[in-house]
């Protein structure tokens, strides 16, 4: 019976992505899903100029030799950003065009993705394991491609796969955000989306909802206050539940076996919503840590067993 | 379509460029941060109920004390900050410990210190709330019977309700309303401390004579020269104190004193897997360190204040009358005036006017409440990850769908406080087990103080990828410096609390048999429960050591 993997959010962070490639050996996982936003935040300039880089990396800039250019990208994509060798001119025109910024960071989000795919294929392909993906709500659309060309990894979005006798659905679309992501849609569009596909499911006992956002108010949607300028409140300490009504009650109307979250970092846990077990894994991408959900499922129990961990 | 771009960071030459993305917000307030901190190391409930046990060290110069305190918890506040910014988990003490010393090691370091003993500080708060606040305002309200209930036992336990209440009100009520609050009874308490020493300012040693004598009679029915008996009934147990002694070694001794107040500026730590931001290490040090100084220097002054007006031997000796007859010690008599001596009423002695008195105590009563809906809010967090980690069941972890309130976690707090907090109000043999209530909170600091010492080489991953990978001494990594020392300080005070030949602190391991008893059965439960999960959880196909490994990168 499959033993799945799942992780979430890990946002460019090669490093989290190399340690889900590598769980599938670790916890004896023959299924691993990626829950969405694959894709990093922030590009950081390696700036050439009279034969050396400069780069500024958490406040601090330093100058390295070519020779050390390859350690320095290294640490970059570790904490999930994208590093990219530029002229100073090419530094300016992309601080002065943001058009250009907008192609510049699809360009290294793609390619990114891209040796993502490709290390999959170099390390699980022909073991087995079966990977499935489904970009979230900060993936831009083109993101799906790369994803759908690859041999090694299934792309979930808008599918119903069967996984071993379950059946799974998936999107990585949420409701709105503050920030306008590229995948966002009101709460009445995200009903229809899951509904479309969560009505041909055929037994909702053996059914796995691998829904981007979490549900409302399930203690796996809380997330720090902000005001309209985005500022952080009370310390970052108030919490209030930003998950999606519409993600909950296709939860509460259809009673999937297991339901599958991310979105909210900090909300890691996992809670049980009638018959279905929902669970948000979190995230610390940044850290290099990759926080995930190890579910063993059951052709008699369903659930067998599910732990949370920090690999 | 979402804009992509959001622009790039500060300079002159860019050195990020961010798209748009979920989560990117903009910084939070320190000072909002600090509010919580401040409140952790609350000057007027924690500072003037600790600082009522230093007659004990009469030649120790407290304000000399309050200072070197400060300097070595900004060690701690500094190791915990760097904690924060390499882990910034909910849970704070028990993650980190967890995942530096062990999963089995972790759990029972710190859940006998966020857990078990933080059962013992719901009477402890109870109590403060008699003597600060039920206390002295019904007494000054001529509520003589009401005053005289809260001083029984049953008066204790009720206040012990009323407490348990209220902080679970709080945790219902969340967070961002509970802020709301705290700000407000933030910026009040801060007007009525101004009151209090503006009063302690202008008035002068014989003006607070005469009050104090005016209404000890007047509130209290004492015999006229009540200022001078409770010198007297000081002296029967007590050598008298000068603020102008100073000895290095008594100085020393007055640390773990301080520490009943002084020691928690880290108290939010571990809420801070819910913070954004919190890797930045700037913005959790200084909340805390602004928390702790701020406080250290209002403390000085409200002792020079004391010392000025009231009379540092006249506070000591009624100090000594008050806690020496209370604890039945050979010799001791009862003082005129019944009540615990509190500073903030003893100003308000110095207006000739009840009400004037009771609005005071109130105004000065929002210290509590803007402080004490806090006591178990870490503790759930706590709760909350080893649920997480399935060393708890889940449904500790649980969080009602409705109103978001936390009660498996909830439940097993109040529950065991509801035992604790009867044994304290009906069994005063009991004692020694609430005063130990600080050390095993400082033994798990310490614990993980030894993970942030060891963290660069347990942990190097980690370490190597985090924003304090730059900071070093000498070559060494400096969360291990300042961890040694930290460390270093806490052992001392462990040291004093275990074993002070005195007993000076009525902690002291040969002459406090209950004391012994009750902590060893707590770390015996926390190891049990451990085990036992291990146990059931390996039945169930899950391995607990598999949570804290890490899987490898290549």
């Amino acid at each position: 019976m499959p033993r799945i993997f799942f992780a979430t959010d890990l946002h460019g962070s090669e490093m989290c992505w190399r340690k889900f490639l590598n769980a599938a050996k670790f916890y004896d996982a023959d299924v691993l899903i990626c829950g969405g936003d694959m894709t990093g935040k922030a590009i950081v300039p390696i700036v050439e100029e009279d034969g050396h880089f400069t780069v500024t990396m958490g406040g601090q800039t330093q100058t390295v030799s070519h020779d050390q250019v390859g350690d320095v990208e290294g640490q970059i994509r570790r904490k999930g950003y994208y590093p990219l060798q530029m002229s100073v001119e090419r530094l300016h025109e992309l601080d002065q065009h943001p058009e250009r910024r907008a192609e510049t960071f699809q360009v290294v989000m793609l390619e990114g993705v891209q040796r993502w795919m490709e290390m999959a294929k170099d390390k699980l392909g022909g073991s087995g394991v079966r990977i499935f993906v489904c970009p979230g709500n900060d993936d831009e659309m083109e993101v799906d491609d790369v994803v759908r060309k690859s041999e090694m990894v299934q792309l979930g979005e808008g599918q119903m796969l069967e996984i071993d006798g379950f059946t799974m659905i998936s999107t990585g679309w949420s409701n709105h955000t503050p920030w306008n992501t590229h995948r966002e849609e009101t709460e009445e569009l995200l009903g229809e989306r899951i509904e479309a596909m969560a009505k041909q499911v055929p037994d909702q006992s053996r059914a796995i909802f691998n829904l981007h956002c979490p549900p409302f108010k399930s203690g796996l949607d809380e997330a720090p206050a902000i005001d309209a300028d985005l500022k952080l409140l009370h310390g970052g300490r108030a919490l209030r539940p930003v998950g999606s009504t519409a993600v909950r009650q296709a939860i509460e109307k259809h009673q999937p076996l297991l339901s599958l979250h991310g979105h909210i970092h900090e909300s890691k846990g996992a809670v049980k919503l009638g018959k279905t077990l929902s669970i948000n894994p979190g995230s610390s991408y940044e850290e290099g840590m990759l926080m995930g959900a190890i579910i063993q499922l059951d052709p008699k129990k369903g659930i067998k067993s599910y732990q949370l961990v920090n690999g | 379509m979402a804009d992509t771009t959001l622009g790039t960071a500060s300079g002159t030459r860019p050195g990020l460029f961010l798209r748009n993305a979920t989560g990117l917000v903009k910084a939070w307030s320190t000072f909002d941060a600090f509010i919580y901190s401040f409140w952790s190391v609350n000057l007027i409930t924690l500072g003037l109920y600790g600082m009522s046990f230093v007659y004990t060290v009469p030649d120790g110069q407290v304000l000399a004390a309050i200072l070197l305190f400060g300097v070595l918890t900004t060690f701690l506040v500094i190791t915990y900050a760097m904690l924060v910014s390499v882990m910034p988990r909910t849970g704070g003490d028990y993650a980190w410990q967890s995942r530096v010393l062990g999963g089995g090691l972790g759990f029972v370091l710190s859940i006998t210190g966020w857990w078990f003993t933080l059962f013992l500080w719901a009477p402890i708060y109870a109590n403060i709330l008699v003597v600060q606040f039920f206390g002295p305002l019904a007494y000054t309200l001529g509520w003589t019977g009401v005053a005289e209930f809260f001083s029984s036992k049953t008066g204790i336990f009720v206040s012990c309700l009323i407490v348990l209440a209220f902080v679970s009100i709080v945790v219902t009520m969340g967070m961002e309303t509970y802020a709301r609050i705290q700000k407000i009874c933030f910026w009040i308490g801060i007007a009525g401390l101004v009151v209090v020493c503006g009063l302690l300012l202008f008035a002068s040693p014989q003006d607070f004579q005469n009050a104090f004598n005016r209404e000890a009679t007047s509130l209290f029915g004492a015999p006229a020269g009540a200022y001078q008996a409770t010198i007297d009934a000081g002296s029967k147990t007590f050598a008298g104190s000068n603020f102008g002694t100073f000895a290095f070694g008594p100085l020393l001794l007055l640390l773990p004193w301080l520490a009943f107040y002084l020691l928690w500026p880290n108290w939010g730590a571990t809420l801070y897997g819910e913070v954004r931001g919190a890797k930045d290490i700037r913005k959790p040090f200084w909340s805390m360190f602004a928390g702790l100084w701020v406080t250290v220097g209002m403390v000085a002054v409200v002792v020079i204040l004391i010392n000025k007006t009231i009379g540092w031997n006249f506070y000591q000796s009624a100090n000594a009358a008050y806690w020496n007859n209370l604890f039945a010690v050979e010799g001791a008599v009862a003082p005129p005036v019944p009540l615990w001596p509190y500073p903030v009423m003893f100003a308000g002695f110095l207006v000739d006017s009840h009400i004037f008195q009771a609005l005071l105590i109130i105004v000065m009563g929002l210290w509590f409440f803007g402080w004490a809906g806090t006591l178990f809010l870490s503790s759930t967090r706590v709760i909350f990850a080893a649920a997480f980690d399935r060393v708890l069941p889940s449904w500790a972890a649980n969080i009602s769908a409705k109103r978001r309130v936390p009660y498996g976690s909830l439940i097993l707090m109040i529950v065991p406080s509801l035992v604790i907090s009867a044994i304290y109000a009906y069994r005063p043999d009991f004692t020694s087990v609430f005063l130990d209530a600080t050390a095993i909170l400082a033994l798990t600091f310490l614990a993980t103080t030894v993970a942030a010492v060891i963290l660069p080489w347990r942990r190097k991953d980690l370490y190597d990828a985090s924003p304090i990978a730059q900071y070093k001494i000498g070559g060494v990594p400096m969360i291990t410096v300042v961890g040694v020392i930290t460390g270093l300080f806490l052992l001392f005070m462990l040291y004093q609390w275990s074993f002070n030949s005195d007993n000076l602190y009525g902690t002291s391991l040969q002459k406090t048999p209950n004391s012994v008893i009750y902590f060893v059965a707590t770390y015996v439960v926390a190891i049990v429960i451990y085990v036992v999960a291990r146990v059931v959880r390996k039945r169930q196909g899950i391995d607990l050591d598999r949570i804290h490994h890490e899987i490898p990168v290549e």
